[in-house]
């Protein structure tokens, strides 16, 4: 259904889009890998991140665990990188600082994103002009996608990355949009989850194009207001602004894969708490609190023959927290409720959501705990571990192991922000 | 920060800053007190920064250590810092760090009679000329060095 308003004044957006960030950033420095297979592994070396397009090509997969790949690495000699976040945080860095250059409001969405107004003036030229000034000085491939609301910039990134030339790529007029949202997959519109996809195909939509001509009213019942918000933004009426102010975060998580699986519920509670504590630190760190802390566990989805348990519970707290100990507890008492036996475990997470500002919080009338001086206890042992090291405080029910060191066999010096690993060049 | 002209002697040349281009820089850190005040107070929380005087343009400049001797007439050494802006673009004469083939090198770029040459600066090593056949690319124009001299 088409929405009967039309705004008159309509703004226009472009994104800024690096192409495989990870994997161009080791490009930058190291040249002979230009036109090579490259890829980046995550934390401890697991799964890959990034892929360059001659890794794509020959079928490496998002996600793909290493193990899995060790003949084609061999076979293709792809070049392999662990996570230099030192390395790509500054270049991130640079390549966000060029384009304030060229625009007056800019929204920073993720490491290798950025929404930008280009209300005042859009044409594909200053799209070009933006991408060849990136690539000069930073070293850094871009795509850009121009549209009237950040979802179709984003449909058109996707063009200009896959089908243009220029990798730059303008939509115009109306015609063209519905051409480009019929040959994309509906897992591939911006806020569209694989799980929201599965939930879609079983309803016979498997285009953008279908999504959008679905009656509003359907959507709103089936993916709430935001379905019909991404729908109105795919008729190009805009629901998403660019944010230029930093917002508090929406939640915060540690979730981290085991190397090897884990079975027993005493050992998954010394993880949980290490992970709720490692949140509750970067809570106070915002000078934020919680007011719900989720758990969740996975097995192992790489064992296809196996039945996967995925189980997640959230806990409300009464009075936003921020406080270690209160946190961890409501964190293992979401895990007991949750806990099979029957399984091994292959990750885990700790979510704490409801962020509010520390500030901000009313207190309870029945609150039973003494904030004032769980706060001081906190904020001493947060000074002592920022002075000798994480971890060096910690609750007893955290475990006595030392936190195993990351696995990085694979790290490229940081360029940019150690002087003993800058760039060394033959003269 | 801007730097001011002078006076040169035989070997020396004296500069002041340019106090226009500190304008965002707060002169006072601390509330006024009474008796009197220290004549220094207007010049102080200023240090000479060097970031300012090295590097121009930020988001495209990257530090790069000199190995290996090619370069030693025109001042950079072994173990030298560069200083390398990727946003200029080189002219005759410039030294650039360039990447041929996939190997970077540091030489001075000249170009001839539409002939480009890179150009060592050790009468040790040869020019490399610059065909049609080689992947060559400037990655960036080399603005200083910082050389060590304990």
């Amino acid at each position: 259904m088409l929405p009967t308003l039309y705004i008159k004044l309509y703004s226009m957006i472009a994104l800024v889009d690096c192409n495989n960030f990870y994997a161009s950033c080791e490009r930058v420095f190291n040249p002979k890998i230009n036109l090579k297979p490259v890829i980046v592994l995550s934390n401890n070396d697991g799964c890959v991140i990034a892929r360059s397009n001659e890794a794509k090509s020959l079928g490496v997969k998002m996600g793909q665990p290493a193990f899995q790949l060790r003949n084609l690495i061999d076979k293709y000699r792809i070049n392999v990188f662990s996570t230099n976040f030192a390395l790509y945080g500054d270049l991130s860095k640079r390549v966000m600082n060029v384009v304030s250059t060229e625009v007056k409001k800019m929204e920073v969405y993720s490491i290798d994103e950025a929404f930008l107004d280009f209300s005042d003036f859009a044409s594909k030229e200053r799209g070009i002009a933006i991408k060849n000034k990136i690539k000069k000085w930073t070293g850094i491939p871009v795509s850009v996608g121009i549209a009237k609301t950040k979802t179709l910039a984003k449909v058109a990134s996707y063009i200009a990355k896959k089908h243009t030339a220029s990798g730059v790529f303008i939509f115009k007029d109306e015609d063209l949009i519905d051409r480009a949202l019929n040959i994309l997959d509906v897992q591939d519109l911006w806020g569209i989850g694989r799980r929201n996809a599965s939930k879609l195909h079983d309803f016979g939509i498997h285009t953008a194009l279908q999504f959008k001509q679905t009656d509003s009213r359907w959507i709103k019942k089936h993916f709430s207001i935001n379905g019909v918000r991404l729908q109105k933004e795919l008729y190009g009426k805009a629901c998403y602004q660019i944010e230029t102010l930093r917002k508090r975060k929406a939640n915060i998580c540690t979730a981290r894969s085991f190397s090897k699986e884990i079975k027993e519920l005493n050992k998954l509670r010394e993880v949980i708490s290490i992970y709720a504590n490692n949140c509750a630190t970067k809570l106070r760190k915002e000078k934020s609190c919680c007011t719900t802390v989720s758990v969740f566990l996975s097995t192992n989805r790489f064992r296809n023959k196996k039945i996967q348990y995925n189980p997640y519970k959230s806990i409300s707290l009464q009075v936003p927290t921020n406080d270690s100990v209160e946190i961890i507890k409501n964190a293992i008492y979401g895990l007991k409720m949750i806990y099979n036996c029957d399984f091994l475990y292959k990750k885990a997470g700790v979510v704490l959501g409801g962020i509010v500002p520390e500030e901000q919080i009313q207190l309870s009338l029945f609150d039973s705990l003494d904030r004032i001086k769980l706060k001081k206890i906190n904020v001493a042992v947060d000074k002592v571990n920022s002075i000798m090291g994480r971890h060096t405080v910690k609750l007893a029910v955290e475990g006595n192991k030392k936190v195993g060191k990351l696995k990085q066999m694979k790290l490229s010096p940081c360029y940019t922000t150690r002087f003993s690993d800058i760039l060394k060049v033959k003269c | 920060m801007n730097l001011k002209h002078l006076k040169n002697t035989d070997t020396l040349e004296f500069f002041a800053i340019d106090e226009q281009s500190l304008s965002s820089i707060p002169l006072f850190s601390d509330s006024v007190q009474a008796g009197f005040p220290s004549p220094a107070e207007d010049h102080m929380d200023m240090d000479l920064n060097l970031n300012d005087y090295l590097v121009h343009n930020p988001s495209a400049t990257f530090c790069v250590k000199a190995i290996g001797e090619s370069m030693k007439d025109a001042g950079i050494k072994s173990g030298d810092i560069m200083i390398v802006d990727k946003s200029l673009e080189p002219r005759n004469r410039s030294i650039v760090l360039a990447v041929i083939d996939g190997e970077f090198t540091v030489k001075r770029v000249n170009l001839n009679d539409n002939e480009l040459y890179l150009i060592p600066e050790n009468s040790n090593f040869s020019p490399i000329k610059i065909t049609q056949e080689m992947d060559f690319q400037v990655w960036g124009v080399v603005t200083y060095v910082i050389h060590k001299t304990v």
